[in-house]
């Protein structure tokens, strides 16, 4: 017994040499529960409105079919729009009447690919007068299907809206919305994978590339030994980012392969969808290389990587979207990788938008953060023989 | 080729080297010997350009170039070479020993064509066998891993070569072998060396040994000078005795000549003593009087071993008659 709680003393002092690691074990997962629990309790029990584009074709003229004459008649659009805007479930972002803009449904789908909006809502030529003549109404509803989890959300809010407009205009509940699904996947393709494979490619092109790179720098014994000869600091490092770089290449080749093979529907270009995968894969290279940077040794870099993977899963909008987090949480959510990563991959994939937007520009930042970083840290690190 | 003057490393408030000089010559093998904690390895590391100038101050060149100037530390770096303790610092294990030499080379801007040439006659000189060569180092017995470390520090045909604990390690029979492949490399390549050891034996093969003891450079000359600065030029009578205690030796110390009475085993004694031609015959008879039973006696040079324990024991004895 003496001899057994000996080595347990043992232990302990053998872990408390290794301060760092030991608050790695002992902070992380009270963080991670106190992180997951701010941004559940902050969400608000209202799902948040839906941002919506309202386009009305909508005349409100009529002919009279026996002498046809024209006559005007009450028009129901503006009644509409005020039902939209008192509807809770929806947020009205642009309105167009259509016969003064005439793309107004191409600007309209724009917006939808840029991720402004969630759903347009059309009204038809004769909206006003089928409602005069008692005829069941018709709305067309454009909702946003590569986010195949929230097409029912966005369908109830426009209910919603519909319901509001006939109890204030006193109407007959006799209304049918139809649904065109904009981005949705065609037949043949399999839904389930095609809406799963974006989150999937993010988290494989940042994953694998920072497991890849979390010990190149730590684990090179031989490093204090090269910086005796002529060699800089910054060619050992540089030249580790450019062997990367290339082996992300390779690496990013295959998962499009391999995710057309298995029948992705990308709506954009090889070259977008390439460079989208690349700069999440670069940003992993990137934070792998900073986490071998700082570490000291080959333990503390495997738990800084945990610490930072966690984070990362956590406030990168996959659990929880990053617009129902608490304000503190979306400032440090939006540095994050895959906050833009994801995003940027689905919109490349399902909408066939351009890789060079804003949520590129941002993982650009990101990594070229690190980077510097790490190159500060490697710059100032003692090594010696 | 390397001239230190006034050495000082000041870390903090830790005064690490204490006004450290000596010269050294092309060519020549010095050997830098010290118990842990002399300052062998910081004052290697001063002339490796690894401190930084505000921790050291003096006048310090190394191939003509001083490395208080941080310009000069990319042709310092090209000039000399560095073999340390441990291979694993100096060798990528996961590697073949001729990739190994390529990357060591290409910092110094040598061709592949070059580094392989070069290769082949260190390897051969420091007998690595060829069918290891594209093999992972890993798979290298220590002693091939060894003599391929140092393979590596001289693949740039450097003017000074360091070497740390060459001989760390090696079991006793391997240790001779690695000496002699550095004297042979030295004699070659006319390599100016540098040896930080703890293994005195290493003093076989240096033209010059300097001992160091708490940063302070206490002998700097070639080792037959310092053996015969010892009382009658090193000349020692070594007395095999019965029940060897230190009451004995205490008696012995006693007699008047006797400068220094080393216990070098069980029952084993070394004696340094003035004029000792003269008093042999004496001492022999002192210690008949004193009823001390000799089994064997023999005479003989003193070797840099004993002198390197007298002049540390001196050393001790001086800071406890200061204290």
């Amino acid at each position: 017994m003496y001899r057994i709680i000996r080595q347990i003393k043992k232990e302990f002092k053998l872990l408390w040499t290794d301060k760092f690691n030991l608050i790695l074990a002992i902070i992380i997962p009270p963080v991670v529960i106190l992180l997951f629990g701010s941004m559940l309790n902050a969400i608000p029990p209202t799902p948040q409105p839906v941002p919506c584009v309202v386009i009305s074709y909508d005349s409100n003229t009529i002919i009279n079919p026996n002498n046809y004459t024209e006559s005007r008649i009450n028009n129901y659009t503006i009644p509409y729009v005020n039902a939209v805007n008192k509807s809770e479930l929806l947020k009205l972002e642009y309105f167009y009447n259509a016969s003064e803009e005439i793309y107004a449904m191409e600007t309209a789908r724009m917006q939808l690919i840029s991720g402004k909006i969630k759903v347009i809502i059309s009204i038809p030529t004769d909206f006003s007068e089928f409602i005069i003549w008692g005829l069941p109404a018709l709305i067309d509803c454009i909702p946003d299907s590569s986010d195949v989890q929230h097409i029912q959300d966005n369908l109830n809010a426009v209910y919603d809206s519909v319901k509001i407009f006939i109890n204030e205009n006193n109407l007959t509940p006799q209304f049918i919305i139809q649904g065109y699904e904009e981005f949705a996947i065609p037949e043949g393709y399999s839904l389930r994978f095609n809406y799963n494979a974006t989150l999937l490619l993010s988290f494989i092109a940042f994953g694998v590339s920072m497991v890849l790179t979390i010990l190149v720098v730590v684990q090179e014994k031989p490093v204090a030994r090269l910086l005796l000869t002529p060699v800089k600091r910054t060619e050992i490092l540089l030249s580790k980012y450019f062997a990367y770089m290339l082996v992300l290449i390779l690496q990013i080749i295959l998962l499009i392969i391999s995710t057309m093979v298995c029948g992705l529907y990308l709506v954009g270009s090889l070259f977008d969808f390439f460079l989208a995968l690349y700069i999440v894969g670069f940003s992993g290279l990137s934070m792998g290389l900073f986490i071998s940077s700082i570490s000291k040794t080959k333990t503390e870099a495997n738990q800084l990587f945990f610490a930072f993977m966690i984070v990362i899963l956590l406030l990168s909008g996959i659990f929880i979207p990053i617009d129902a987090m608490p304000i503190y949480l979306q400032v440090f959510a939006y540095i994050l990788p895959l906050s833009h990563g994801d995003p940027m991959i689905k919109s490349v994939v399902t909408k066939g938008k351009s890789v060079f937007g804003f949520d590129f520009y941002v993982l650009l930042g990101i990594s070229f953060l690190f980077l510097i970083i790490s190159f500060i840290i490697f710059k100032k690190r003692r090594y010696e023989v | 080729m390397v001239e230190v003057n006034n050495l000082n490393v000041i870390f903090g408030k830790v005064h690490i080297v204490h006004d450290v000089s000596f010269t050294v010559n092309e060519g020549e093998v010095i050997g830098l010997f010290g118990i842990s904690g002399a300052g062998k390895t910081t004052i290697i590391r001063v002339l490796t350009c690894q401190i930084d100038k505000k921790n050291w101050n003096g006048n310090v060149r190394v191939t003509g170039l001083s490395p208080a100037n941080k310009k000069n530390h990319p042709k310092i770096l090209s000039n000399i070479g560095y073999v340390p303790q441990l291979e694993l610092l100096n060798l990528y294990f996961e590697l073949s020993p001729l990739v190994n030499v390529e990357v060591f080379t290409s910092t110094y801007g040598i061709s592949k064509k070059e580094a392989r040439r070069i290769a082949k006659e260190l390897f051969e000189i420091l007998d690595i066998p060829m069918d290891t060569w594209k093999k992972r180092v890993k798979h290298m017995s220590g002693g091939e891993k060894k003599r391929l470390s140092m393979a590596i520090g001289l693949i740039h045909n450097p003017n000074v070569l360091f070497l740390d604990e060459p001989t760390t390690g090696v079991d006793a029979s391997k240790r001779y072998d690695i000496l002699s492949y550095l004297k042979k490399l030295n004699q070659k390549l006319k390599t100016t060396m540098f040896i930080i050891t703890h293994d005195l034996e290493a003093a076989l093969i240096c033209d010059k040994t300097a001992i160091l003891r708490e940063g302070k450079l206490l002998e700097f000359d070639t080792p037959q000078k310092l053996i015969l600065s010892l009382p009658s030029e090193g000349l020692v009578a070594r007395f095999t005795i019965e029940n060897l205690n230190e009451k004995l030796i205490d008696m012995i110390n006693k007699f008047e000549p006797v400068r220094k009475v080393l216990r070098v085993g069980n029952e084993v004694i070394e004696i340094l003593m003035d004029d000792f031609e003269q008093n042999l015959p004496n001492l022999i008879q002192f210690l008949i009087n004193k009823g001390i039973k000799i089994k064997s006696m023999s005479r003989d040079i003193a070797s840099f071993r004993r002198f390197f324990q007298i002049r540390i024991q001196e050393e001790e004895e001086k800071e406890k008659t200061l204290n």
